[in-house]
């Protein structure tokens, strides 16, 4: 909306100026054609006065000078002396058809208009009129008698004319503008919602129907490409989900039997023990699909995320406890360092003790020498975010295959196959993140430890005002 | 107890293999009148003429989704479901549940558990209900009565509080067990540690008082840095 008024407004700016220019440059070109067409050639008026001054009286002989005779001659035009009596003394040309004697009615008749649809002017001459004559047709002349009230209002009607033409021009640019602007605010509104992946239809009409049909085109291109990404990862997503729901049903078959066996008490200890070895496996693998269905759904932002202000401290708190509760084997010490109890985010609890949970079994599965692992929430106040660090200071992982970490197993983007380990649970940690508008940061070199840290949007804590 | 595995059990899987492993399972722990169907209409048949007393079942049947016979099973009878199903989402656990399931078990499960949840159901079903009685337990020589709400020493008496009680209670519930002072005061006082700290180290004090021969050296009841507090008990 900003942006169409803005337009309008240097639309408006610009239509005045253009007339403004053309109101002045019309009246200086006017103004230069009629001061040329009067003084083209030499002016009638000028000729007579020329002639009237050229001709000369001695002893009753008239004569012209030369430069006088040379004007007629250019103008073809003639010229006669009528003297005081009304009679012609002298004339140059002066065509046959004329009379030789002139009245007083007839010397004003043809002083204001024409000598026999001849054009004549007339100047004094010391012996009468000089009359000087035009061929027919070759001049128009016109009396102009203006009241002098209007030649003294004619400034004030100028600048009337001039203020008038402005806001006429206002008036035009504003109807123009408004209505370009009319058949350009769907094609602004349809080009911001392509922005937004919006659904797009311009109706083609007015000046710019083809660029509403080309807006329409794209939109239906974008369109169909983000159905058919959508419906390739629905693909996906559901073939991920039919298959680990198909694995489920075999899986409990092996999961129910192999702990049945391992419980069977007419089996040698080392079949009991074996037994207990595939039902670990098929719990393993049950975990692992579990994992992969909701890394697939994280993937493909199809995790339903329910939720709800957490505290980290609490979390932290809770999670530590389990591990302990447990029974965390004793070469592991699992701490929590100076938390900040008024740290909250807006968070599904399940997925976030999820994703902390598979960071400290991170830690505990690649160090089985034992290390201490600490665990550390932070606020950023600088960008308003919070941070749950695990720590450990075990025997790390080289820098250089840090950034394969996060990468899924067997994905383009990994340099190297994962080591150990499925591979999952570090991208799905990050995914977690990703799901709550944070980020997972590792930090790790050989002998160093390995430091993860999720970094999350923090929520104002409400608790604050009351503690 | 003996009644309840003598109640009819319905089993309703469309894999054979998976009913006869269930129904093996509960052969063993001692259940006899055992049925099995492998669709909806199978279901309602022997719903109507042998009327189970519990049903287990699968949510994606051949003929059908497990939850809409859930509800045409409503109509006939009372008895108590339980879900079996390899869909391990939470809309469906939720629904499931929603429509009135007592249970909602996700493939693949442990047998174990399986026959725990039956079993806790046909109890709580079908078994007359008697008044949850409060733990009484030993701490040393003292007795810790929480039905009676007193701590008992050869010669002296002290009673608890309200809040010792539940702070007890929950500790004994979750016995040598940490207990997070989160969970012990969302029990006591249903808030956030914070703004509590205080509050329950006052409370945790005057327990001990009660309970540990030398309070400031407790042998019983044991601070865990910076997480909680552990109720140690010993067995038997």
């Amino acid at each position: 909306m900003e942006s169409i008024i803005r337009i309008l407004k240097r639309f408006i700016i610009a239509t005045i100026a253009i007339s403004i220019f053309l109101l002045i440059f019309n009246f200086i070109l006017l103004g230069v054609w009629i001061f040329k067409g009067m003084n083209q050639g030499q002016s009638p008026s000028a000729v007579v006065q020329n002639v009237a001054k050229g001709l000369h009286v001695s002893f009753d002989a008239y004569s012209l000078n030369s430069s006088a005779e040379d004007m007629l001659k250019q103008n073809h035009a003639w010229a006669m002396l009528i003297d005081n009596n009304g009679h012609v003394v002298w004339d140059y040309m002066l065509p046959d058809d004329l009379p030789k004697t002139y009245s007083l009615t007839d010397v004003s008749k043809f002083t204001r208009n024409y000598l026999m649809d001849y054009p004549v002017f007339v100047w004094e001459h010391d012996e009468g009129v000089v009359v000087v004559g035009y061929p027919k047709g070759s001049l128009a002349k016109y009396q102009h008698i203006l009241p002098t009230s209007w030649i003294s209002s004619f400034p004030l009607r100028i600048a009337s004319l001039l203020v008038v033409n402005i806001v006429l021009a206002l008036l035009l640019s504003l109807i123009i503008g408004s209505r370009l602007i009319r058949s350009i605010r769907p094609l602004t509104q349809g080009i911001q919602d392509l922005a937004e992946d919006k659904e797009v239809y311009i109706e083609p009409k007015g000046i710019l129907s083809n660029l509403a049909q080309s807006v329409n085109g794209a939109s239906i291109l974008l369109q169909q490409k983000s159905n058919s990404l959508k419906s390739r990862d629905e693909a996906r997503l559901n073939w991920i989900a039919v298959i680990s729901h198909d694995i489920r049903t075999p899986l409990s078959m092996v999961l129910g039997y192999a702990s049945e066996l391992e419980e069977n008490n007419y089996l040698t200890a080392e079949q009991r023990s074996q037994a207990g070895i595939i039902r670990q496996q098929a719990e393993k693998l049950k975990f692992l699909v579990n994992d992969l269905n909701l890394v697939s759904k994280l993937e493909y932002e199809m995790q339903p995320l329910d939720k709800k202000p957490i505290r980290l401290s609490v979390l932290a708190r809770q999670i530590v406890s389990e591990f302990i509760n447990n029974g965390l084997d004793e070469r592991f010490i699992l701490e929590i360092e100076s938390l900040d109890e008024n740290i909250q985010v807006n968070a599904d609890e399940r997925l976030l003790i999820r994703a902390i949970t598979n960071l400290i079994q991170n830690s505990i599965n690649h160090n089985p020498d034992g290390c201490q692992i600490l665990l550390q929430t932070s606020f950023n106040e600088s960008n308003d975010t919070c941070s749950f660090t695990v720590t450990d200071n075990g025997k790390g992982i080289s820098h250089n295959e840090l950034t394969d970490l996060l990468e899924l197993p067997y994905s383009s983007k990994r340099k190297q196959p994962s080591k150990n380990g499925h591979g999952l649970g570090l991208p799905m940690v990050a995914r977690i993140a990703r799901a709550h508008q944070g980020l997972l940061m590792i930090s790790s070199d050989i002998g160093k430890g390995f430091s993860a840290e999720i970094v999350l949007p923090s929520i104002i804590s409400d608790q604050k005002i009351k503690g | 107890m003996d009644d309840l595995k003598s109640k009819k059990l319905l089993i309703v899987d469309d894999e054979r293999e998976i009913r006869t492993m269930i129904e093996s399972f509960l052969r063993k722990e001692g259940f006899t009148r055992i049925y099995q169907a492998s669709g909806c209409a199978e279901t309602l048949e022997i719903c109507r003429s042998i009327k189970p007393d519990i049903a287990i079942l699968d949510v994606m049947l051949p003929d059908g989704d497990g939850f809409s016979l859930l509800t045409s099973l409503r109509q006939i009878s009372d008895m108590p479901v339980l879900f079996l199903s390899a869909r391990g989402e939470d809309e469906d656990r939720l629904l499931g549940l929603g429509l009135g399931a007592d249970d909602y078990i996700v493939k693949p499960f442990l047998p174990r558990e399986l026959i725990l949840r039956l079993t806790a159901i046909l109890r709580r079903v079908y078994l007359p209900p008697k008044r949850e009685q409060l733990p009484v337990f030993n701490l040393g020589e003292r007795i810790i009565d929480l039905e009676g709400g007193v701590v008992q020493n050869d010669s002296t008496e002290y009673s608890l509080t309200a809040k010792e009680h539940a702070l007890l209670l929950k500790l004994y519930e979750n016995k040598n067990r940490i207990v997070t002072s989160d969970a012990l005061c969302q029990a006591t006082w249903g808030d956030d540690y914070y703004g509590y700290e205080n509050t329950l180290m006052v409370h945790i004090r005057r327990i001990r008082e009660k309970i540990e021969n030398n309070p400031s050296s407790p042998e019983y009841l044991l601070t865990i840095r910076g997480l909680g507090y552990k109720l140690m008990v010993k067995e038997g």
